[in-house]
């Protein structure tokens, strides 16, 4: 009887045969380039947001801009769906499928094509990884300005679609403000090029602008010119431990009020300090403060004390606890290393998390973390914040565990919630990571319908199949209805 | 009944009533030493893993990361898939390197995680046949008896064995091996004799004892890497140490529980902790198996009686390079010029955390030039068999590492005899000259010459 089993599994497993649409893809980037079985697609059911998931119908690795536009022309014809996928550490569910989309994975497509340092720029493909860009250009005296703290192995095409921004974006900006061209495939597999490298900057629409961000809704990234910075003359960081949040955003307003404009102006509070000292760079900081704020100033060396001195003037002035600067790059790099590692190191406190991605004014910063205190009071369940506190970008993380029935489902509430809270004070539902399936619904916290037609519009002019990376950015017909439901109980 | 019947019965029985008879299951874990929950109740699926992962690097495939191996290890767990040949290629082809776990925020033992997985694997689809013959004779019969070992001879017969065994082991393998297997013999070490039993049991400290050490001899290193196991009494007793080897100490087991048979591994481990139990410090020289004594503690998660003895042995075990920098160890005084660059063991660097203490130890001889080998945390692609049992991945993780070496160097330095091995085949393999050497070799030598130039001072 046993021996009847055993065909369950082990060897003799069947191996089940490509259907038709695998079978072309396959013929397009070789056997080996695409995966279908079960197993092989089942990581990729979801991305760096794990609240839903869905199984593609195969992951399709291209090389070259060619072999994506034929795969492209090949899944139109076909009517599947498909999806543009980098690294997968997307934080709004970009690259996850709903459902039987075909992946198309750009991690292959990993060369720098083109460095050119006299005109400060560089061309990529779009799985180029973004913190190897500042690394092989960094021995040279430049870098690449935006750095998510996911730099360690988030994509530049990734990037591109996502404008993803960092803790370096308050004084260099966002993603778009370093994107010189792109090439893009279109769903029709059409190849455009915008920007440098083709159309220069003409009259007329900013289509570059318009790409850049746009989740992948609008087409394929398969090239990047991108600017590169000298690296700045000299660079100071300082961290302030506060024993009350006010104190801490109120140096945050005058240090900014005061003309300075920091590289970097990084919040994190007690709960988020619990766990990045429990994960892997702990830095010591004491466990009782309130926040602490990371800054950063660079620039032309003659200038930096100064800017320092008056920071440090600003953070007695509001009741730092202490207030130390970093002596040497070593400890420059843990603190950095510490505050970058913050989303993985909740993995060290609380078996999941859900990070929202709120942006408000800097001065509402204290009245919108009561708000969120009360929410994780109501739903029960903890919530770190780390805050851009330059910019305005709140990320509270909301601490849950999936395997306890009903707490994903609150933590995803509380979420929403989060979100209201940033919008009721005239702010936004995402600074950087993208709205994805996650915040589709809560786009109507800041958009009417009209509004959402006119986007949707716009997106069928590139995409009118609605093909590429359908059912997210914008709100599902039926999903806001219920969310509104949710939303008019609480 | 023997485990693997024990997990059929078990499906069996699930089949027929929804439950399991006897071993405790977990999803499609139908068998016993279930793997660890709470292991990847860490991973938050950050994917700040991903480039660390040489596999990664090389396949750009999620499964072939360590965000994917976790994810379908738990997927089992889920129920979502079996255990089959597609699940364990990804579980198999991992290296063991620890490269996610130094990268990971959120400090998820992936490489536990994959040991027990494969544990799992290996039950529920044991190798038969001739495979499992010869990987019994290998792994069971052979590492596990030191006498059989050393019986066994030179090293290159001895390699020659058990790359048989992993050869058939991956069918399709035959092709590739046999100039894989003639790379290696072309830089096999001139075979010494073991220490273990040439050696008295406990050999005395030069001057006053300042305290008294075990070390693990090893059986690779005791067979193929003698003189580096001779170099390290030597450096040991001429700081202070009396130096014991228990003779009943054996293989450390981490090939057996790196291959998924962690019966075996058990068994080991169980000896060595008896063979120590006298010694308050075991110090290692071998960087896969210092991890290995470290980590014995993780198979007896689920043994009461077993787990706090592992747990005191572990915590006795310490990287031998560590401790002599932690003991102040004697500056040596004459000058061995010498350019030299240092490659971390992933084993010394990622599963124990020591970077800093053996180059230290090497830039403190006088007239040793360090100069840093960029990326030298990466793989070379040893990682204990796997260049037999992968030997295109392990090669191409090979052929990087070779490249990364600066121009101009006489001298690799390195704390693991496998990466001496497989760096001295690849050095050999793009015509260069560098000579591979172990971190203890190097102080040894700068003894030496002191002691010579002391004598000579006498003559004068
Ligand atoms: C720990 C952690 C920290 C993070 N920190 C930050 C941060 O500080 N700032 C920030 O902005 N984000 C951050 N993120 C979010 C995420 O890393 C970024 O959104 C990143 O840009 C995603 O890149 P990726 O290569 O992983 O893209 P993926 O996740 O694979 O894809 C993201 C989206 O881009 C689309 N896409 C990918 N490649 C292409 C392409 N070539 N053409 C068209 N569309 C494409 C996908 O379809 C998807 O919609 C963080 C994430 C994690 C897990
Ligand atoms: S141990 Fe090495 S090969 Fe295995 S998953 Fe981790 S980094 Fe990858
Ligand atoms: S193993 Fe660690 S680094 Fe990798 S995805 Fe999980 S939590 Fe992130």
């Amino acid at each position: 009887m046993i021996k009847d089993v055993r065909n369950l599994f082990g060897k003799k497993r069947q191996r089940q045969k490509p259907d038709a649409v695998v079978q072309k893809l396959m013929d397009i980037v070789g056997e080996n380039e695409v995966l279908y079985l079960k197993e092989d697609l089942i990581s990729y059911e979801c991305d760096g947001y794990t609240m839903s998931k869905g199984m593609p119908k195969a992951v399709v690795f291209v090389k070259s801009t060619k072999q994506v536009t034929d795969v492209v022309k090949c899944l139109n014809k076909e009517e599947t769906p498909y999806i543009a996928r980098g690294a997968g550490t997307g934080l709004s569910g970009g690259a996850t499928p709903l459902g039987g989309e075909v992946l198309i994975s750009l991690v292959k497509m990993k060369k720098m094509l083109h460095l050119d340092l006299e005109n400060r720029k560089a061309v990529v493909e779009p799985g180029f990884i973004n913190l190897k860009l500042t690394q092989s250009i960094s021995d040279k005296g430049y870098y690449y300005a935006p750095d998510p703290s996911s730099q360690y192995t988030c994509t530049i095409g990734g990037n591109v679609a996502e404008n993803s921004g960092g803790a370096h974006c308050l004084k260099y900006g966002v993603t778009t403000n370093h994107i010189l061209g792109l090439e893009i495939v279109l769903p029709s597999g059409e190849v455009i090029e915008l920007g440098e490298e083709g159309v220069p900057d003409r009259p007329g629409y900013d289509l570059l602008g318009l790409l850049t961000g746009s989740e992948g809704t609008l087409g394929i990234v398969t090239k990047i010119t991108v600017k590169v910075l000298k690296n700045p003359e000299g660079k100071k960081t300082v961290l302030a431990y506060f024993d009350e949040i006010d104190d801490a955003s109120k140096a945050v307003s005058e240090i900014i009020a005061a003309g300075i404009i920091p590289a970097a102006l990084e919040m994190m509070d007690s709960i988020a300090i619990e766990g990045v000292e429990s994960a892997a760079y702990p830095v010591g900081h004491p466990r009782d403060i309130a926040a602490f704020l990371l800054i950063e100033v660079d620039g032309i060396a003659a200038g930096i004390e100064d800017q320092i001195d008056e920071i440090l003037t600003v953070c007695k002035n509001n009741n730092v606890r202490e207030v130390k600067v970093a002596k040497d790059e070593a400890e420059r790099g843990l603190w950095w290393a510490n505050r970058k590692m913050g989303f993985g190191a909740m993995g060290a406190i609380s078996p999941d998390y859900l990070v929202q991605d709120g942006v408000i004014p800097r001065t509402r910063l204290p009245e919108v973390l009561t708000k969120i205190a009360e929410i994780s009071k109501k739903y029960e369940l903890r919530i770190a914040n780390i805050f851009h506190a330059g910019d305005g970008n709140l990320h509270p993380l909301i601490l849950y565990d999936a395997s306890i029935p009903g707490e994903s489902e609150r933590a995803s509430k509380a979420g929403s919630e989060c979100l209201k809270a940033c919008a009721d004070v005239g702010g936004s539902i995402t600074g950087e990571h993208g709205v994805g399936i996650e915040k589709s619904a809560e786009m109507r916290f800041i958009f009417s319908d009209e509004e959402i037609a006119a986007q949707t519009d716009i997106r069928a002019v590139f995409n009118p199949k609605n093909l590429l990376n359908p059912g997210k950015l914008f709100p599902q017909p039926g999903r806001c209805a219920e969310v509104k439901k949710e939303l008019v109980k609480a | 009944m023997s485990v693997h019947e024990k997990g059929l019965a078990n499906l069996v029985e699930i089949a027929k009533n929804g439950v399991a008879c006897e071993t405790k299951t977990l999803g499609n874990y139908l068998w016993d030493d279930l793997p660890d929950e709470n292991k990847w109740a860490d991973c938050v699926h950050c994917g700040m893993c991903l480039e660390a992962c040489p596999t990664y690097q090389e396949t750009g495939e999620e499964q072939h990361s360590p965000r994917g191996r976790v994810y379908l290890i738990k997927a089992v767990a889920e129920g979502k898939i079996n255990v089959n040949e597609a699940f364990s290629k990804p579980v198999f082809d991992c290296l063991d390197c620890r490269a996610c776990e130094t990268a990971c925020p959120a400090d998820v033992q992936v490489g536990g995680l994959i040991e027990e997985a494969r544990g799992q694997i290996r039950q529920a689809m044991p190798l038969k046949g001739f495979s499992g013959m010869i990987s019994k004779t290998a792994l069971k019969g052979v590492f596990p008896h030191q006498n059989r070992l050393n019986m066994l001879g030179g090293f290159m017969r001895f390699y020659q064995k058990s790359g048989v065994q992993t050869v058939v082991r991956k069918t399709g393998m035959l092709n590739v091996m046999p100039t894989h297997l003639k790379d290696m013999e072309s830089v096999l070490p001139k075979v010494g004799k073991p220490v273990l039993g040439r050696y008295p049991e406990i050999v005395p400290a030069e001057g006053e004892t300042k305290q008294r050490v075990g070390i693990l001899t090893g059986c690779v290193m005791d067979v193929m890497f003698s003189d580096v196991n001779e170099a390290t009494i030597r450096v040991l007793t001429h700081n202070g140490f009396e130096v014991g080897m228990p003779k009943q100490q054996g293989c450390c087991g981490a090939l057996h529980i790196h291959a998924g048979d962690r019966e075996t591994g058990k068994m080991l481990a169980k000896q060595n902790i008896e063979a120590f139990k006298d010694y308050d410090k075991v110090l290692v020289n071998a960087a896969g198996c210092g991890s290995a004594l470290q980590e014995y503690h993780e198979l007896f998660r689920n043994d009461p009686e077993m787990l706090p003895l592992a747990k005191e042995f572990s915590a006795k075990v310490e990287d031998v390079s560590k401790f002599l920098y932690d003991t102040d160890f004697k500056r040596p005084k004459a000058e061995v010029k010498t350019k030299i660059t240092y490659h971390d063991a992933c084993h010394l660097a990622h599963g124990q955390g020591v970077r800093f203490e053996p180059r230290q130890l090497l830039k403190e001889i006088p007239g040793v030039e360090m100069v840093e080998l960029p990326d030298a945390d990466r793989c070379c692609g040893s990682a204990g068999i796997y260049n037999l049992t992968h030997p295109e991945m392990a090669g191409a993780l090979l052929d990087r590492k070779i490249d990364d070496i600066p121009e101009n160097i006489e001298m690799i330095s390195m704390g693991n005899p496998g990466c001496m091995l497989q760096i001295a085949m690849g050095v050999k393999k793009h015509g260069r000259s560098e000579k591979v050497v172990h971190t203890i070799q190097l102080l040894d030598w700068a003894y030496e010459k002191d002691k010579e130039e002391a004598s000579k001072q006498v003559k004068s």
